[in-house]
C-alpha cells in the first residue's frame, strides 16, 4: 500500500460516510403526534414524574384500530382499547418513551408508565400515560425533552396549554420551546447533519424543550 | 466517440451535482454558526435552505395530504387522480430516506461491474416487488384476516429480519467471489512496478509483457468467462489487439485511450444484460433488498382499506414505488458512473488500475455486508416498522 492507495481509500471512506449521513439526514416522519404534557409535584415542591397526552393523527390511528372489535362500529370505549393502550405502552419502553429529563444536569430516570388509557375521538387517537420518576427530583433547574432521535415521529405540542405544572411551587417559572416550524426546521437538520455525521441524535433538532427554574 | 462523450460528460455533471449538494449544505451549516461569530437569531431565517431540508419538507407534506386525499376520494372520485400524483412526488422524494435498497443496489451495482441499464431494471423490478410485498401483507393480514395492527407489525418485523438477513447473505457472498478477485489482482501486482516504469519507454515491450504473463494470470480466465468483462478488466489487452492493427497508422497514446472508452461504451448491450447468470444474481438481489416493504405503504394501505377505497390504496403505493424506483435507479446510474469515472482515472496508471478497481469492487461488497449486518443487528438507520 503506497500513499496513492491510501488517498483512494480514503475517498471510498469519505463517500461511504457521506452516503450514511445523506442517509440519516433525510429520514422523515411516519407518525405525527400532537402532545399535551403536565409536570407533577409533590406538596414538598419536588417533581414527581410527568403526565402525557399523545394524540395521534389520523392515518396511524386508523392503523392502530385494524382488526379491532367493538360492539358498535366506529365507537371504541376505554375497555375496548385496553389491549391497544397496553401494546403501546409496552412498545414505547424501548424508546424510553421518548421523553428525556435531566435535573440540574444530571439524567433523572422514569419508572414503568402508570394510569395508561386510550381514547378516541374525532377519528383520532389520544394515548393518556403518567411516567413517576425513579426517585423524585427538586432541582433548581429541570430540563424535559420531548422527541423521536430518529425522527420517525414527528411530536407537536399543542397550541393551547401545550405544558402545565401541576401544584408547583409559586416561585417555579417554566419556559417551553418549540422546535420552529417546519420549514425552517427541515433546513436546519439538512445543514447539521452532514457535518456532524451521525445520526444517533438525529431528531434532536426536533426537540420540545421545557425549562423550568425553580429559585 | 460522441456518445463515449456524453456518457463523460454526463458523469462529470452528476460528479459535479454531487459535489454542489455537499457543498451547498456545508456552506449552509458554516453560515448559520458563524455570522459574527454568535448565532443568527432564529427569526431572520431564510426560506433558501439546504436542498436536503427542501426534501425532507416536502415528502413530510405529500404523506400528510395522503390522508386527507382518500378522505376526500370516497365522496369525489377526481381526487383519486390527487392521490395518484401525490403519491407519485412523494415515492420520488421518499426514496432519498433510509431504506429502499438504494445503498444495496448500488453497492451490488458497483461489485459487480453492472451496467446503468441493468442498474435501472434492477430499481424498477425492487421497488415493483416492495409494493407488491406490502399490497400481499395487508391484502392478506387486515383484507381477508381483519388481523390487527399488532399481528401485522409482526408480519412484517418477520420480514423484515428476513430480508436485512438476505442482504448480509448475499453481501457474504459478493465478498467472497470478489475478495478472491481482489487477492488475485494482489499477486498480480507483485511483478508490475517494473513493468509499470518499463512501459512508458517501450510501449510495445510492455504489451509483450503483458500478453507473456496473461497465460498465468489468474484474471485473465477470469475475464474470458464473462466476455463483457474484458475491456473493463484489462483495457491494455484490449488496447492491445486495436494496436496492433493500427499500430502503424496511430501509435500515440491517445489513439490507445480512445479505443478503451469506445470498447466499453459500444459494449455489446444484449450479450452483457444475459451474460454469466448476471440475471439471476440481479434478481437474488431485488429479492434481498424488494421483500421488506416500505411502513408508508402499509399505513396507507390500510388507510384506504378502512375507508373503503382499497384499490386506490393498492394504485397509489404502485405509483409511490414507480416514484421511488426513479430514484433509486438515478442513485444506481450516479454509482456505476463514478465507478467508470475511477476507471478511467486509474487505467491512466498501467497496472495499478487493475488493483484499484478490484479494490473498489471488493469494497463494495463489503459494503452490502456490512449494510446487511447493520441493518439487521440495528446499527444501519432503516424505517422503522410501525409498531406500537
Amino acid at each position: 500500500m503506497n500513499a496513492w492507495m491510501h488517498r483512494r481509500l480514503g475517498l471510498l471512506l469519505l463517500a461511504v460516510a457521506l452516503a450514511f449521513g445523506a442517509g440519516a439526514a433525510q429520514a422523515h416522519p411516519h407518525v405525527w403526534i400532537t402532545a399535551s404534557s403536565e409536570l407533577i409535584y409533590a406538596p414538598d415542591g419536588s417533581i414527581t414524574g410527568v403526565r402525557h397526552a399523545w394524540t395521534f393523527d389520523d392515518m396511524f390511528s386508523t392503523y392502530a384500530l385494524q382488526g379491532l372489535e367493538t360492539k358498535t362500529k366506529g365507537v371504541y370505549s376505554r375497555e375496548e382499547l385496553a389491549p391497544l393502550a397496553q401494546t403501546n405502552v409496552e412498545s414505547l419502553k424501548e424508546f424510553g418513551f421518548f421523553t428525556f429529563a435531566k435535573a440540574d444536569g444530571k439524567k433523572a430516570k422514569f419508572q414503568e408508565p402508570v394510569d395508561y388509557f386510550l381514547e378516541y375521538k374525532d377519528a383520532a387517537l389520544t394515548l393518556h400515560f403518567t411516567l413517576p420518576l425513579i426517585t423524585p427530583v427538586r432541582p433548581r433547574q429541570l430540563a424535559l425533552e420531548v422527541f423521536d432521535p430518529e425522527f420517525f415521529i414527528d411530536f407537536t405540542y399543542a397550541d393551547k396549554d401545550p405544558v402545565r405544572l401541576v401544584g408547583a411551587p409559586a416561585a417555579c417559572q417554566m419556559k417551553f420551546q418549540r422546535p420552529s416550524d417546519g420549514a425552517a426546521n427541515a433546513q436546519q437538520i439538512g445543514e447539521q447533519n452532514f457535518l456532524s455525521g451521525g445520526n444517533s441524535n438525529f431528531g434532536a433538532m426536533f426537540a420540545n424543550k421545557i425549562l423550568v427554574d425553580c429559585p | 466517440m460522441p456518445r463515449c462523450r456524453l456518457r463523460f460528460g454526463l458523469a462529470l455533471c452528476l460528479a459535479a451535482a454531487f459535489v454542489v449538494l455537499t457543498f451547498d449544505s456545508t456552506v449552509h451549516a458554516v453560515m448559520a454558526q458563524t455570522p459574527f461569530g454568535g448565532p443568527r437569531p432564529s427569526g431572520a431565517e431564510p426560506q433558501l435552505g439546504g436542498i436536503v431540508g427542501w426534501l425532507l419538507a416536502k415528502q413530510s407534506e405529500f404523506y400528510r395530504q395522503m390522508s386527507s386525499t382518500i378522505r376526500a376520494a370516497k365522496s369525489d372520485g377526481s381526487a383519486v387522480w390527487t392521490l395518484l400524483a401525490i403519491s407519485f412526488a412523494y415515492g420520488i422524494f421518499h426514496a432519498a430516506g433510509p431504506g429502499h435498497g438504494k445503498a444495496v443496489i448500488s453497492s451490488y451495482l458497483v461489485a459487480n461491474q453492472e451496467t446503468a441499464r441493468r442498474g435501472i431494471v434492477l430499481s424498477f423490478a425492487s421497488a415493483l416487488m416492495q409494493s407488491l410485498v406490502a399490497v400481499v401483507i395487508v391484502g392478506i393480514c387486515a383484507w381477508l384476516l381483519n388481523a390487527t395492527a399488532k399481528t401485522m407489525c409482526s408480519a412484517e418485523t418477520v420480514v423484515e429480519i428476513a430480508s436485512y438477513a438476505l442482504i448480509a447473505a448475499f453481501g457474504a457472498r459478493l465478498v467472497w467471489t470478489k475478495g478472491g478477485g481482489f487477492v488475485r489482482a494482489l499477486q498480480a501486482r507483485q511483478p508490475t512496478p517494473a513493468l509499470a516504469l518499463a512501459a512508458h519507454p517501450h510501449h510495445d515491450h510492455a504489451h509483450g509483457h503483458d500478453h507473456s504473463h496473461a497465460p498465468f494470470d489468474p484474471l485473465h480466465s477470469h475475464a474470458q468467462e464473462a466476455a463483457h468483462h474484458a475491456p473493463a478488466d484489462r483495457p491494455d489487452r484490449h488496447g492491445h489487439d486495436h494496436g496492433q492493427e493500427h499500430g502503424q497508422e496511430q501509435g500515440q497514446e491517445q489513439g490507445h485511450v480512445h479505443d478503451e472508452h469506445c470498447g466499453h461504451c459500444h459494449g455489446p448491450v444484449p450479450s452483457e444484460l444475459g451474460g454469466a447468470g448476471g440475471w439471476r444474481r440481479g434478481f437474488s438481489a431485488i429479492f434481498a433488498v424488494g421483500v421488506r416493504p416500505c411502513s408508508g405503504a402499509i399505513l396507507v394501505l390500510v388507510f384506504a382499506l378502512a375507508q373503503g377505497l382499497f384499490w386506490a390504496g393498492v394504485a397509489a403505493t404502485f405509483v409511490m414505488g414507480l416514484g421511488t424506483a426513479i430514484t433509486v435507479a438515478a442513485i444506481a446510474v450516479v454509482a456505476v458512473s463514478a465507478k467508470d469515472l475511477a476507471r478511467r482515472l486509474s487505467g491512466a496508471s498501467e497496472g495499478g488500475g487493475t488493483l484499484v478497481m478490484r479494490g473498489i469492487e471488493f469494497g463494495a461488497a463489503g459494503l452490502v455486508l456490512l449494510f446487511g449486518l447493520g441493518l439487521l443487528f440495528g446499527y444501519v438507520a432503516a424505517e422503522r416498522v410501525t409498531c406500537f
